[in-house]
């Protein structure tokens, strides 16, 4: 298996270089630099000038982006033109929040989708099993950030439930029992509603997986043979429909970057996808190169974990 | 069984269908409604156009201003928050930084880009000089000032208790300071520029040929001398820098590595009236008060600042999450107007938008603006016609509710002891724009409805209009419609707004000026200084027009001689400019603004009034902000 893994690694390295000269070329190509926000009679335009040459900004493409790989070789990812600090460090700061989201929110994901995966794959076609395949229709067809904007005015707002922006409470000291506890406090309703949209997806594979499971003659044996009801359905049907959700996880992962974007946006939770989205808009390419690449690793990586799961879980499948 | 969930599934889905559907249909009425407005001409369609989009607040009545139909004027606002109640002690103070990124975090005066960071900075750091309603550096802030005979050297003392957080004086050094790093050739920042060059000795320390500048001395530990090369009355409103940086915190710090550093980012301190107390980076920042400030011990007992997302910003006063926000969408204030836990205080804000005529390009050889006579815009009645042609009013009331109105010259009300308010600026007629055109030979002579130019070529202006905001593409389609009513055929760029990075592109900001675009609409907002060099000058890079005469560098050059010390004269020069942009309109002023800042019913003491300097004072009535109803 590590041969695998390995020639899987050297595979992508060049998938991974054509991401990064796509997105630096289209990077490059967007109207206006890291500067040009900055649109103030106040500011004297040469000192605006004098910034963009010192910083590299009139360079050709070519340059800069050879300037930027040799510093990524390095470990070193460059400067942010906006934040005016490494992207390393920048990212540093945004990923962990990004982490525990993620986290968070494949908790909230499988906790959600599994019981409810079986209620309805089990007792198909019942009141129940109606009632969450309609559930999962309407999150099909919600998107998300409109989805997320109601939970946030409901939750947030109205209720007054959780806290509405933000990763933490201002003011709390790191490595203090109530920093954590606030910092879960702030992950709850991002991650719930990225969560309740995002499981729809597992929820019907689940239901459609039970359903042909049930059908399969070793079930018949099974049963022929007296095993209890619930011992068929938590040993023998459960166990083999799993398999498609364990193949899934690594796409939920590229996901779940997709959906971080519009959710840490409305929530104004400062992590990778925030990040993404204010870098792009105020044109600070070393900070959008270095986090699609990022989300480019992450993605790879996470088809990865899917193959390397379904090996484990399924004795059938050999990777050579 | 599997048939009937399937077919139970299809029913869902055709539901879901359905509800698209209609909700497609909904967005198509409204483009009807816009397509009907372009397709007849005359001169009332455009204002009807309007109030359609503004019937939200209005009903679609249409009675003008006089009827109370969701109608506002800046003269309603106070600048300063009224008093109720008794203040408690101390109490703290929640701020909410409306933006859709995280904050930079360069939280030092002479590193500082974005406008977040400006706002986190206020709190915790303050500017040597105070100033007064006019604008005008005044003795009434941490340092009093004096100046030479010959208006060149300025004298300033700091106040004997102005000390920075960590109990060190603020010196004279520390101001000089704040220059050796702007002016030092590894300096990151973007605030070295005329400003600086103009002091003595700077452009030699800046090239590396002295060690210090000449131009500053440090007369004793708190008081500093500066001398400029220029003497104008500029310096006064601006043009001096006033932030001190701590010398003993950034010295061992070399300059090229100061803005990363942690003074910078991590625990900033500075002479203001709060102290910075933790850093959520990109997110919050908590402030406790300085006892030790030097206009007095706070009342407050501490500040939280967060920033909130601007979608959410009317909900975040309304729960009382922040007492108030450093800008509040004035778009949003019609629907919030009967908020009842807050306050809004308003004046008007430094900032006109108006329509540029595109009569040159940029030399960048010489650095200047290089006029063309040749342009399509060039004709002088051409675009004074345009101005004619256009009813800002009814662009203020029916897609500002009167928050914005109609502008008359470029020197915005903001500025009101140089503007000059009996000069005659084009108002809205139709008929006149028509007369000017058919006299200066724009005439239809190949019977299509729309005007030719004088040659009888076909003439079609190039709009260009910037995207963003509800209001952008409504706003450029009345401007068309407006032109289009007097025979001119005025087309949008590319057919679409442009983004905001293009259109500068386009217009001009790197000097590149796109020969497409024929006459483009933008906004400044104005510094405190009224010199419009700038932004008019022969030499400004952000003269998008690139109109430049004679009688206009004489003015501008006029408005800031050592003449121009005496007010009176002053006036008079601005007077005589704003009357030749009437008269030459390189470009005309449409709207000028005014500027909204809600604040908790709870909060007292606080104004929004240029030259207020008492953050001191700030202080609440209760614990926990007032909640809406």
């Amino acid at each position: 298996m590590w041969k695998f893994i390995v020639r899987r690694l050297v595979i992508t390295f060049p998938q991974i270089i054509l991401l990064s000269l796509l997105v630096f070329l289209m990077a490059e190509m967007m109207p206006g630099d890291a500067l040009s926000g900055l649109l103030d009679p106040n500011i004297d335009p040469a000192a605006i000038e004098e910034q963009r040459i010192k910083l590299g900004l009139n360079d050709p493409w070519h340059i800069k982006y050879a300037d930027w790989v040799a510093g990524l070789v390095q470990g070193d990812l460059g400067q942010s033109f906006k934040f005016k600090m490494p992207v390393t460090e920048l990212i540093e700061q945004r990923l962990v929040n990004s982490f525990w989201l993620g986290v968070a929110t494949l908790i909230f994901t499988y906790l959600i989708a599994i019981p409810l995966g079986i209620t309805s794959g089990r007792y198909n076609d019942t009141w129940a099993d109606q009632m969450i395949t309609g559930y999962t229709y309407i999150g099909f067809a919600t998107p998300l950030f409109i989805f997320a904007l109601v939970v946030l005015w409901i939750f947030g707002f109205q209720l007054q439930w959780f806290p509405t922006s933000g990763s933490v409470e201002p003011g709390m000291v790191p490595g203090t029992f109530e920093y954590v506890l606030s910092k879960i406090q702030h992950l709850l309703l991002p991650s719930l509603s990225l969560a309740l949209i995002t499981t729809v997806n597992t929820v019907q594979y689940l239901r459609s997986e039970i359903i042909d499971t049930k059908q399969k003659d070793f079930i018949i044996t099974a049963r022929a043979k007296g095993a209890s009801e619930s011992r068929v359905y938590n040993r023998h049907i459960l166990r083999n429909s799993l398999l498609p959700i364990a193949a899934f996880f690594g796409f939920e992962i590229t996901g779940l970057i997709g959906g971080t974007v519009f959710v840490e946006q409305i929530f104004g939770y400062p992590g990778m996808g925030q990040l993404f989205l204010e870098s792009v808009v105020g044109r600070d390419y070393s900070v959008v190169t270095s986090v699609v690449l990022l989300f480019g690793i992450a993605s790879i990586l996470g088809a990865l974990i899917s193959d390397i799961i379904l090996s484990l879980v399924d004795p059938r499948i050999r990777i050579k | 069984m599997k048939k009937i969930s399937f077919s139970k599934a299809l029913f869902a889905l055709m539901l879901i269908l359905l509800l698209a559907l209609a909700a497609c249909s909904g967005g198509s009425d409204d483009e009807g409604s816009d397509d009907s407005g372009s397709d007849d001409t005359g001169t009332e369609e455009g204002t009807d156009e309007g109030s359609d989009e503004g019937a939200e607040d209005e009903g679609g009545d249409e009675e003008p201003a006089e009827e109370d139909d969701g109608l506002y004027s800046v003269e309603d606002f106070a600048p300063s928050k009224t008093n109720e109640g008794e203040a408690i002690e101390g109490g703290t103070l929640n701020f909410g930084l409306v933006s859709s990124s995280a904050f930079e975090g360069t939280l030092n005066w002479n590193f500082y880009a974005g406008a977040p960071d400006a706002e986190i900075l206020a709190w915790f750091d303050e500017s040597l000089l105070g100033n007064d309603e006019k604008y005008r550096y005044n003795n009434d802030g941490a340092a009093t000032y004096e100046i030479s005979d010959d208006n060149r050297t300025y004298t300033f003392t700091i106040k004997d208790n102005v000390n920075w957080h960590d109990g060190e004086p603020v010196t004279a050094e520390d101001w000089a300071y704040s220059y050796e790093v702007i002016g030092h050739p590894e300096y990151t920042g973007v605030r070295y520029g005329s400003d600086f060059t103009n002091i003595e000795g700077m452009e030699a320390y800046h090239n590396g040929e002295a060690d210090s500048i000449s131009g500053i001395e440090i007369v004793d530990e708190k008081t500093l001398k500066i001398t400029f090369i220029k003497a104008t009355p500029s310096l006064l409103t601006g043009s001096i820098w006033p932030y001190a940086m701590p010398k003993h915190v950034f010295q061992d710090i070399p300059v090229a590595e100061m803005q990363e550093s942690a003074a910078v980012r991590e625990n900033p301190i500075g002479m203001g009236p709060f102290k910075v107390e933790t850093i959520t980076p990109g997110e919050s920042v908590t402030y406790v008060k300085n006892e030790d400030y030097w206009q007095g011990e706070p009342k407050l007992d501490g500040v939280t600042l967060k920033v909130i997302n601007p979608n959410t910003v009317v909900q975040a006063l309304e729960t009382g999450e922040v007492d108030m926000v450093d800008s509040f969408p004035t778009d949003q204030y019609p629907d919030n107007a009967e908020m009842s836990n807050v306050e809004f205080l308003g004046m008007t804000d430094l900032y006109y938008a108006y329509i540029g005529f595109k009569l040159g390009s940029w030399d960048a050889e010489a650095g200047e603006v290089a006029t063309d006579d040749s342009m399509k815009m060039s004709d002088v009645n051409l675009r004074r016609a345009m101005w004619y042609a256009v009813d800002n009013n009814a662009v203020a009331e029916n897609f500002y509710n009167g928050l914005r109105w109609a502008a008359d010259t470029l020197i915005a009300p903001s500025h009101p002891e140089f503007r000059d308010e009996s000069i005659e600026a084009p108002t809205y007629d139709p008929e006149e724009a028509k007369k000017i055109l058919d006299e200066a030979g724009y005439e239809d002579t190949d019977g299509d409805g729309m005007r030719e130019n004088p040659e009888g070529e076909e003439l079609v202006i190039n709009y260009a209009a910037m995207e963003g905001g509800d209001v952008a593409e409504p706003l450029a389609n009345y401007y068309m419609q407006a032109w289009e009513a007097v025979g001119l055929n005025v087309q949008l760029l590319d057919g679409r707004l442009q983004e905001f990075n293009a259109f500068y592109d386009r217009v001009g900001r790197t000097g590149e000026d796109d020969p497409a675009v024929d006459i483009y609409q933008g906004a400044w907002g104005v510094g405190f200084d009224v010199d419009p060099r700038g932004l008019y000058g022969r030499d400004a890079m952000f003269n998008f027009s690139r109109y430049s005469s004679e009688e206009n560098d004489q003015l501008l050059e006029d408005g800031v001689s050592e003449e121009a010390f005496d007010v009176e004269y002053r006036q008079q020069v601005y007077s005589d400019w704003q009357q030749l942009m009437v008269d030459e309109v390189p470009v005309f002023p449409t709207l000028y603004s005014a500027v909204l800042a809600p604040v908790n019913n709870r909060v007292q003491n606080y104004s929004i009034a240029v030259d207020w300097n008492a953050p001191h004072e700030i202080s609440v009535t209760a614990e926990e902000p007032v909640v809406a109803e």
